[in-house]
C-alpha cells in the first residue's frame, strides 16, 4: 500500500455535520420560499448578489479568513462542508466563487496588510467580487507563455494584454492579472511573472462578452490597455507569480465543484426514475457510488490541507476523477431519456445546461491531459 | 490554519495500527520473495497459514474472550488487503472474518481449526465455498424459514465436490445433511443481513489490496522496460494510462477505507452500512475493469504468461468482484437506495447512508 495517491481517508464528526445540517436547512427553506431554482454548474453560471450577500451574512463567506479581517476564523474542512451543501442544491454562488476559493486565502497569504484590510472585509460580506485572469488567447495550459505585460513606470506599473475566459468579469470589480514583468528567459520560463490587483472600472480596461455556445454569456475577453497599477496593488513579490499561483492549486483543484457540477441532475434522474418517468437503470447506483467516493476522496484531500500535507498529486486525482464523473453524470442521463417519451421540462432543462456545460469541466483549472501529467509526475514518471 | 474554534475536532482518521501494518509487510514482503513461481491452480499454502497463526492473525478479529486477537474491522480490513496484495493463499476472509464471527454471534465455541462459510440453499447445496476442501469445519449461514441459523459443520459430514474459481483457488460445491443445518443455532435477523455486507466489504479490500499491489508492478514496469531507446514510461500514452490505474485503484480505496470505518465506528450497527458497502463494491468492481484492462496492457505480453505475477492479482480480483453479489446486483441496490431517496434526499444518501434521519443518534 506504499504506491498512495491519496491522503487516507477520515470520518466528518459531529460538530462538522452540525454546521452542514444548519446550512442544509437554510437553503431548503430557501427553495421553498424560491429565492432561487435551483441548477447545474451554478459556481459559473449563476449570479446572485443578494444571495451571496445573505451567505455573508450568516457567516458561510471568507470562513478561512481570520475574524481581524471581517472573516470567520474557522477551517477548511468547514469551508468544506459549506460549499458541498451549497452545490449540491444547486444555489446560485457564482458571484463569490472565485473570491471566496481563491482569492481570499492568497490575499492572506501574500497580501500587504493595507491589501488584507482593503479587500477581505468586502469578500467576506459577499459585497467585493474578484475574478482572475490568468489565461490568454495564446495561453491556455501552457500559463507560463502568457504575453501580458508589465512595465514599470513611475509609482508602479502599466499592464497591456489580454486575458480570456474571465467568468464574471463583467459584473465583478476587480481581478487578478498574471503578467510578464521581465522580458521571457527561455530556460526559466516560470521567472519573471507577477500578479498584480486590478480595479475592472480602471481607464484602459475594456471587457467584451464571450458567449458560450448555448447562448449564455459567463466569459469575457478583458483587454488591458496600459492599465496603471499603483505599487500597493502588486500581489506578493515582484517576479514570484509562478510560485504565488501554483501554490494555491490543490484548494483549486480538490474542491466538491470538482464533482457535484451536476448534481442537481442526477438527483432529479434519480426522482424521475422513481416516478416511472425514467427507467429503472443500474446506471444510477453506479454514478451516485462514484459521487460519494468522490466525496470522502475530496473530504480527505481537505483533511490533509488542513494540516499542510502536499496533496497536489491527489487534487489532481480529484479533478480527473471528479470533472470526468460529472461530465459523465450528464452524458448518462441523456443516453437513458427518449425525445417525446415523456415530458420533464425540469429534467430537460437541467439536461440541456449540463450537456452544453460539459465540455468545460475538464478544461477549466487545468486540462485532464495536463493533471493527467501531474498524476504522472507524482508517480515518479517524470 | 488554527483549529476549530469551540475545540472541537472536526475528522477522525481512519489508519490501521501502523505496528501491525509493519509486521505485516515485513511477513508479505518476505513470502513474496521466497514464494514458488505462480501456478495456474492455486492451492493452501500451510507454512503461510502457520505464521500468521503464530502472529494471532488468523483470529485477528477474534474477541479475545473466544482465542481471538481483538482486532477491528480498521486492522481487518488492511491485513485483507495486504494478504491480498501478496496474493496469499490463506482464507483470512473465510475463516476469521465472516466464519469466526458467525461463531461468535451464534455464541458457538471456535477450535480453532480451519473454517470456511456459505449460504446453503434449501435444499442444502452451497456453490464455489472458497477452501472448503481445506476446512476441518464449513460454517454455515442457513436460512430456515424467515429465521437464520449458524451451523458448525465438520468437514466429514459435508460432500464436497472440488472445482475451481478464475483465480485457480479451490472454489467447492458443499453438499449438507439438512438435518445438520435444522441444528444450527438460532442467530439474530442482523446476522443474515450482515454476513453478506461483511462478505462483500472483506472481498473490496481484497480486490483494493491486489490492485495497490498492482499500480506497484506498472511503475517498476514502466520504468524499466525500454522501447524506442527509452523507459515506455516516457511516453505521454503509456503516462496517461498509468495515472487512470492508478486514480480509479484511488477512489475503489477512497470508498473501501470510507464503509470500513462506518462499519469500524458502528460496530457494524450503522443503519448506512449497506449503501456504504455498496458505494466501496460499486467503485471496487468498475476499478477492477479499468485496472486489470490497463495493467495488461502496460505489461504487455510478459504479463500474460503463467510465470508473471500479474495473473496472480488480475485472476483474484475479477473472481473476488463477483463474490457476495455481482457488480449489477450492487448496483442494482444502490439504483433502488438512490431513486426512493428521490431529489431531495439523495445527498442525505450518499453522506449518511440512508435517506431519512433516524432518531438513533447513528452516525451522520
Amino acid at each position: 500500500m506504499s504506491a498512495r495517491l491519496v491522503p487516507p481517508g477520515a470520518r466528518e464528526l459531529p460538530a462538522l455535520t452540525a454546521l452542514r445540517l444548519e446550512v442544509r436547512a437554510f437553503l431548503a427553506e430557501q427553495v421553498v420560499a424560491g429565492a432561487f431554482v435551483p441548477h447545474v454548474d451554478t459556481w459559473l453560471t449563476r449570479w446572485d448578489r443578494d444571495f451571496t450577500r445573505e451567505l455573508g451574512r450568516r457567516g458561510w463567506l471568507g470562513m478561512v479568513v481570520p475574524t481581524e479581517y471581517g472573516g470567520q476564523g474557522r477551517t477548511y474542512l468547514e469551508r468544506f462542508v459549506v460549499t458541498e451543501e451549497l452545490l449540491v442544491v444547486g444555489a446560485p454562488v457564482a458571484a463569490h466563487w472565485i473570491a471566496e476559493r481563491q482569492i481570499g486565502p492568497s490575499l492572506l497569504r501574500y497580501g500587504t496588510e493595507e491589501q488584507k484590510q482593503a479587500f477581505l472585509p468586502g469578500i467576506s460580506r459577499g459585497e467585493v467580487v474578484f475574478g482572475i485572469g490568468m489565461s490568454e488567447p495564446d495561453s491556455g495550459s501552457d500559463l507560463a507563455s502568457v504575453r501580458t505585460r508589465a512595465e514599470r513606470v513611475d509609482g508602479g506599473w502599466r499592464l497591456t494584454g489580454t486575458k480570456v475566459w474571465t467568468s464574471g468579469a463583467h459584473e465583478a470589480d476587480a481581478f487578478f492579472a498574471l503578467a510578464r514583468s521581465a522580458p521571457l528567459d527561455p530556460q526559466h520560463r516560470h521567472a519573471g511573472l507577477t500578479q498584480f490587483i486590478v480595479d475592472l472600472r480602471a481607464p484602459g480596461v475594456t471587457i467584451r462578452p464571450i458567449i458560450s455556445m448555448g447562448g449564455d454569456h459567463h466569459f469575457n475577453e478583458v483587454h488591458l490597455d496600459g492599465v496603471l497599477i499603483p505599487d500597493d496593488r502588486v500581489l506578493g513579490a515582484v517576479g514570484e507569480g509562478w510560485a504565488q499561483v501554483t501554490s494555491e492549486l490543490a484548494y483549486e483543484r480538490s474542491g466538491p465543484e470538482r464533482v457535484l457540477s451536476t448534481f442537481q441532475l442526477l438527483a432529479a434522474a434519480a426522482q424521475a426514475m422513481d416516478d416511472g418517468r425514467l427507467p429503472l437503470d443500474p446506471g444510477l447506483g453506479r454514478h451516485v457510488a462514484r459521487v460519494a467516493a468522490l466525496h470522502h476522496m475530496s473530504f480527505a484531500v481537505s483533511v490533509a490541507l488542513e494540516e499542510h500535507d502536499d496533496a497536489d498529486t491527489a487534487a489532481a486525482v480529484v479533478k480527473v476523477l471528479g470533472t470526468t464523473e460529472e461530465g459523465d453524470i450528464a452524458d448518462y442521463v441523456d443516453t437513458l431519456t427518449a425525445t417525446g417519451w415523456a415530458l420533464d421540462e425540469e429534467l430537460d432543462t437541467l439536461l440541456h445546461a449540463a450537456i452544453l456545460q460539459r465540455p468545460g469541466f475538464t478544461l477549466r483549472g487545468g486540462t485532464n491531459e495536463v493533471l493527467r501529467g501531474v498524476i504522472a509526475r507524482g508517480l515518479g514518471l517524470r | 490554519m488554527s483549529g476549530p474554534q469551540d475545540g472541537g475536532r472536526l475528522a477522525a482518521p481512519t489508519t490501521p495500527d501502523p505496528d501491525l501494518v509493519d509486521v505485516l509487510t515485513d511477513l508479505f514482503t518476505d513470502y513474496r520473495a521466497t514464494r514458488a513461481t505462480p501456478t495456474a491452480d492455486v492451492d493452501l499454502d500451510d507454512g503461510l497459514w502457520q505464521r500468521l497463526e503464530d502472529l494471532g492473525m488468523t483470529r485477528l478479529t477474534g474477541s479475545e474472550s473466544a482465542g481471538g486477537s481483538g482486532g477491528g474491522w480498521v486492522d481487518a480490513a488492511a491485513l485483507l488487503g495486504l494478504a491480498a496484495a501478496a496474493a496469499a493463499p490463506v482464507p483470512l476472509a473465510e475463516h476469521d472474518v465472516l466464519g469466526g464471527w458467525l461463531l461468535e454471534a451464534a455464541g458457538l465455541p471456535n477450535d480453532g481449526g480451519l473454517r470456511t462459510v456459505c449460504r446453503p440453499d434449501p435444499s442444502g447445496v452451497a456453490l464455489n465455498v472458497t477452501w472448503a476442501r481445506d476446512a476441518s469445519h464449513v460454517v454455515a449461514l442457513w436460512e430456515d424459514r424467515d429465521q437464520w441459523r449458524v451451523a458448525d459443520v465438520p468437514a466429514d459430514r459435508v460432500g464436497i465436490e472440488e472445482r475451481r474459481n478464475l483465480a485457480g483457488e479451490p472454489s467447492d460445491t458443499v453438499e449438507f445433511d439438512l438435518d445438520d443445518l435444522e441444528a444450527g443455532t438460532l442467530v439474530a435477523g442482523e446476522v443474515g443481513e450482515q454476513f453478506h455486507l461483511r462478505g462483500a466489504l472483506a472481498r473490496s479490500a481484497q480486490v483494493v489490496g491486489a490492485m495497490e499491489r498492482i499500480v506497484e508492478i506498472v511503475l517498476v514496469h514502466v520504468r524499466e522496460r525500454h522501447q524506442f531507446g527509452r523507459p515506455i514510461g516516457r511516453f505521454q500514452a503509456v503516462q496517461h494510462l498509468v495515472a487512470d490505474i492508478a486514480s480509479e485503484t484511488a477512489l475503489a480505496r477512497a470508498a473501501t477505507d470510507a464503509a470500513v470505518a462506518r462499519a469500524a465506528a458502528s460496530d457494524w450497527r450503522d443503519p448506512g452500512m449497506l449503501f456504504a458497502v455498496g458505494v466501496a463494491k460499486s467503485c471496487v468492481g468498475h476499478a477492477a475493469s479499468v485496472v486489470v484492462r490497463g495493467s495488461h496492457q502496460v505489461l504487455g505480453a510478459i504479463g500474460t504468461t503463467l510465470e508473471h505475477e500479474l495473473h496472480t492479482l488480475t485472476r483474484p480480483i475479477l473472481a473476488r468482484r463477483s463474490e457476495y453479489g455481482s457488480l449489477h446486483d450492487w448496483d442494482e441496490t444502490l439504483t433502488t437506495l438512490a431513486s426512493s431517496a428521490g431529489r431531495d434526499r439523495l445527498w442525505t444518501l450518499i453522506t449518511t447512508g440512508r435517506a431519512k434521519p433516524s432518531g438513533s443518534g447513528g452516525l451522520t
